[in-house]
């Protein structure tokens, strides 16, 4: 860089500081503009104070996510797994790292994932930037051998090397490449849907009757809001607890599993959890491995259902190829094991009803990627017969023992949707719905 | 006497002036109660009063004409000035007697100002932050709840009650067609006494609950037409006159 130029830079980086201060935003206020199904209130608890992305950390994260000479071999960014175009996920049950190693664990979007109370499945990280820097290291990922390694390769970048300067004002180092990459991340929030312009913008078409009568069962019969809750202030459909639904009952046996667990786990060992959950049959204990809890037995965070449509095959495991599985797993009560969670019980719903949780399910996607929503509807549509985790007597009550279902609503008297408030129906130019009411 | 005491006070005294008027409520059985205004022969705009018996003239002003927001407050002010004329022992509020009009006369932004104070329960959400670690949900999976969940609860009700605020006060969100909105009898949620509710009610010769109260007040005078019992504004408009009685024991049934 010529001298001059160096100056320009400084001056204008002292002009941006300089107006900044005297216009720009507060310190800690959340960006001007958010999407109606974002609120600033979740925003601000979600970004640590100090931890506010800036445009340079943003661009220079960004241009990190992307880059593969992150990895050993040059071959894997974060966008490997978490492709901006599909929804920052890979679409594999579960992910592929350097020579196609295969981890246990299904990549999950980072659409959103700013707002998550911890990160990855079994929360063993709590921020972003913890996040960032685990699969940069874990040897079927990233596979650096140590963040010292990692910091001589992107100091070997000349670019790199001033651009971090610049952004930091000192030498390239771990933190502050996590850092860049989390604030990234932290410009991701997704909260355009359809279901965002039917609730809160009074939009009674964004949504059709299958869709209105998913979102009845989802708060009613269904009961998927008892886990995946949101409202106006907390819009992530996810209570972000730990649940055992019995995805991994399918191959382990768990008391064995934990027994062994807790000979090998080492408590708050980050890397070491790390590196059990990618590589080992220990991934199926789940939150276990990061509490040591017996409760927290295969148990997995509750992932936000914004983009779910998008973000297939589903569980944390990928083993469920589409929301029509995902319905049957959860209709039959899911998978019995010693550690399930005493929420999960048969719902016997209907296959019209699931065609209607299903269709609602895919009104929850970002507008931005509407043309893959309806590609990705379409796709899970086509395989609609094939239905490996349908039970139907199960769910019916016909076969095992599930006992009785709850009280089925009439939402013809009162939609379950309307219970208590979302927040937001009432506001500026946004009517009541009177359609809301899903017709018979 | 304390503030609370003196307000009391005002109620109770305002509730008698009530029971003792004569009221219009003649109704077919199963009907809701009405108001009947006496028409103006000049065809002007005739405005009641909460308490089914009060009613003003609005001279100039022709009925199914819009008013303005200073209009609206002139009337109401003249129509409040009415009923201290025929209940001069009734104190109708006494913080309404060093009234601070609303920040902005349209549609006042939500403001922290609705924050209820008060003893709260709580989780134990503060506890757990003591705790080795507070970002780790260890072990049940509905009990331990965090700091973040109890600040998530907390901003969800505020926000409710910020949109029952905006309701209160704004007259194109009632529905009114004279511009009156509730704040304007009931300053800051004055004497809306929530915690009195259900409690048997003259104006309706049955037992009425807040929100038909409420409802009662969007007939006249705002001059509105009813909402739902399950209408968003509703719900937020009782968690706005709830909040601003955060702490006041509960009175059902009282007068």
């Amino acid at each position: 860089m010529r001298p001059g130029a160096r100056v320009s830079w400084m001056l204008a980086a002292l002009l941006y500081a300089g107006a900044a201060s005297a216009e720009g935003p507060p310190q800690g206020a959340p960006p001007p503009k958010l999407p109606p199904g974002v609120s600033a209130i979740l925003w601000k608890i979600s970004v640590p104070p100090g931890k506010e992305p800036t445009p340079e950390k943003v661009a220079l994260g960004e241009k990190l996510f992307l880059d593969k000479r992150l990895s050993l071999d040059d071959s894997v960014s974060c966008s490997t797994c978490h492709d901006p175009d599909k929804g920052f996920v890979d679409g594999k049950p579960v992910s592929e790292g350097v020579e196609k190693r295969k981890g246990m664990r299904n990549s999950p979007t980072v659409l959103n994932a700013m707002f998550n109370a911890t990160q990855f499945w079994d929360g063993r990280a709590p921020t972003l930037e913890d996040q960032a820097k685990l699969p940069i290291l874990n040897p079927v990922e990233m596979a650096m051998p140590s963040p010292e390694a990692v910091v001589a390769k992107v100091r070997g970048i000349p670019e790199y090397a001033a651009e971090f300067k610049r952004v930091f004002g000192r030498e390239v180092n771990f933190d502050d490449l996590a850092s860049a990459i989390a604030a990234f991340e932290r410009t991701q929030f997704s909260g355009s849907a359809p279901f965002d312009r039917f609730l809160l913008q009074g939009d009674g078409k964004a949504l059709d009757a299958s869709a209105k009568r998913g979102w009845a069962l989802f708060n009613g019969k269904a009961r998927c809001n008892e886990c995946h809750a949101a409202n106006a202030t907390s819009p992530l459909f996810s209570d972000q607890k730990f649940h055992n639904i019995g995805i991994a009952a399918h191959k382990q046996d768990f008391v064995k599993l934990a027994q062994q667990g807790l000979r090998v786990v080492r408590t708050g060992d980050e890397k070491q959890i790390d590196e059990l959950a990618l590589q080992t049959e220990f991934s199926e204990l789940g939150r276990f491995l990061v509490t040591k809890q017996d409760n927290d037995v295969g148990s997995f965070k509750t992932p936000t259902l914004r983009n779910v449509g998008i973000t297939a095959p589903y569980m944390h495991d990928g083993s469920l190829a589409t929301l029509w599985d995902v319905m049957d797993h959860y209709n039959k009560g899911g998978i019995a094991n010693p550690f399930l969670d005493g929420g999960m019980q048969r719902l016997g719903l209907t296959e019209a009803e699931i065609d209607d949780v299903v269709a609602f399910l895919f009104t929850l996607t970002d507008e931005r990627f509407a043309k893959l929503n309806a590609k990705e509807l379409a796709k899970q549509r086509g395989r609609k017969n094939v239905r490996p985790e349908r039970d139907t007597a199960v769910a019916m009550g016909k076969k095992g023992s599930l006992g009785d279902i709850g009280f089925s609503p009439n939402v013809q008297v009162k939609n379950p949707a309307d219970i208590g408030v979302y927040g937001g129906e009432a506001s500026e130019g946004k009517t009541a719905d009177k359609a809301k009411a899903p017709a018979k | 006497m304390t503030y609370r005491k003196k307000l009391l006070t005002g109620l109770c005294a305002l509730l008698s002036g009530v029971g003792g008027a004569a009221l219009a409520t003649d109704s077919a059985p199963g009907e809701r109660p009405r108001h009947e205004l006496p028409p103006s022969k000049d065809g002007n705009l005739v405005l009641g009063l909460c308490d089914g018996e009060t009613s003003l003239e609005v001279k100039g002003v022709k009925e199914g004409e819009p008013l303005s927001r200073a209009q609206a407050l002139e009337v109401t002010s003249q129509l409040m000035q009415e009923w201290r004329r025929k209940n001069p022992d009734a104190r109708w509020d006494v913080v309404a007697q060093a009234p601070t009009p609303p920040p902005s006369p349209r549609k006042p932004s939500a403001g922290k100002s609705n924050q209820a104070e008060g003893p709260t329960a709580s989780s134990g959400a503060a506890g757990m932050a003591g705790k080795k670690d507070a970002n780790v949900q260890t072990g049940h999976t509905y009990g331990a709840f965090s700091e973040r969940d109890e600040a998530l609860w907390a901003a969800s009700t505020q926000a409710f009650v910020e949109e029952g605020n905006r309701v209160f006060h704004d007259a194109d969100a009632l529905g009114s067609k004279v511009a009156v909105s509730c704040d304007m009898c009931h300053p800051d949620a004055a004497n809306t006494h929530p915690e009195t509710y259900p409690k048997y009610q003259v104006q309706f010769g049955r037992v009425a609950l807040l929100r038909d109260m409420i409802n009662w007040c969007i007939e006249n005078p705002v001059r509105g037409k009813p909402l739902a019992d399950d209408d968003p504004k509703m719900k937020a408009m009782e968690a706005y006159i709830y909040s601003k009685r955060k702490g006041v024991p509960l009175e059902f049934g009282k007068h």
